[in-house]
């Protein structure tokens, strides 16, 4: 729903990553090289990021 | 025992240590991730009702997400320790009620529509206590909704909650030793696609060896390799070891705390045997 705070697996801090992941990306960055920059090198931190899809905005119009 | 190439910076930490074994770098690990304390925040009191603004304005105290979740991801948060000036509640002087020296308290304050960032707790007295990473999103809000939270944090260990836990990614690797057989070795390349790291390059018709310590002993080149020249091992008494924290401690000052500690469990154990044997 919203960003994981921390990486399910090893618990590194992912949460602060996903917007500037979201702006780069949406300006046309190359994912890979944007998840490279952002400090997130194992894959478990990685795809937090490329898998999270943000519905929050969806469902609090309806709380 | 001896050290190479220590690299401590900041967050993260890395060294090659040679005349180890696997049992020693795996008690490093262990403690590294459970043992050494941190602040994070345990109780959170939520404001129930309508909240007003200066200006009469009233919110509903709701959200989208649950006040479990959300207190949940406040504990997630990193909060800066200095290990120096905490003490855990049992041990400490005002007998577990809450006191500057065993207590962080936060409070957040927030009207919609907006998103609430974990930058946005305010401790209460040091400025230097808010929370290192200052864009964690915790919630969103809407128009007329608002949250008003205390928050208190207190010492943890890592083995007791995820929250405390104050390294990631800490582990050690083989220290690996390539060798390429000159003699075998017909500069066919395919080692050097096959290698997923990047480790073996070929230069003048010859694989070499370009980056040792980025091989993590998968193999691949050996496989890829018909005529069978490379051959792989690893060091059983060498390792890589790294990890990184997150935020609420420097690497250095954690690794100082894991040796510390560990040396301090030993030395508790020497004494009680030794008392045994009298």
């Amino acid at each position: 729903m919203i960003v994981p705070v921390r990486c399910f697996t090893c618990g590194k801090v992912i949460g602060s990553s996903f917007e500037e992941y979201k702006r780069r990306t949406g300006e046309g960055e190359n994912p890979g090289k944007v998840l490279d920059e952002l400090g997130l090198d194992r894959y478990c931190c990685r795809r937090m990021i490329l898998s999270h899809v943000e519905l929050i905005e969806e469902i609090m119009h309806f709380d | 025992m001896k050290i190479e190439d220590m690299k401590v910076e900041g967050n993260n930490a890395r060294f090659v240590m040679s005349g180890a074994s696997v049992t020693f770098m795996n008690a490093l690990r262990r403690v590294l991730m459970a043992e050494i304390p941190k602040m994070a925040i345990e109780t959170v009191e939520f404001h129930m009702g309508s909240i007003s603004d200066e200006n009469g304005k009233s919110f509903e105290s709701t959200g989208p997400l649950f006040d479990e979740m959300l207190a949940h991801r406040l504990g997630l948060v990193p909060i800066p320790t200095d290990l120096s000036l905490y003490k855990f509640r049992k041990e400490c002087a005002c007998g577990g009620e809450g006191c500057p020296t065993c207590t962080i308290m936060f409070s957040l304050n927030k009207k919609g529509p907006c998103v609430v960032y974990s930058g946005d707790l305010e401790p209460l007295g040091d400025s230097k206590l808010s929370p290192v990473d200052k864009l964690i999103p915790l919630t969103k809000l809407t128009e007329d909704e608002a949250i008003l939270i205390y928050a208190t944090a207190q010492l943890g260990r890592g083995r007791d909650h995820a929250k405390w836990q104050v390294t990631h990614g800490s582990g050690y690797r083989l220290y690996p030793t390539i060798k390429v057989s000159k003699a075998k070795c017909e500069g066919a390349k395919d080692c050097a696609s096959a290698c997923p790291k990047k480790v073996i390059a070929v230069k003048e018709g010859k694989a070499q060896v370009v980056n040792l310590e980025a091989c993590n002993l998968c193999m691949a080149c050996v496989e890829a390799c018909e005529k069978g020249a490379i051959t792989i091992e690893g060091d059983e008494t060498k390792f890589i070891f790294q990890f990184e924290t997150d935020g609420s401690l420097a690497a250095k000052d954690a690794l100082l705390y894991a040796l510390g500690h560990l040396e301090s469990e030993f030395s508790a154990l020497h004494d009680s045997i030794g008392e045994m044997m009298e």
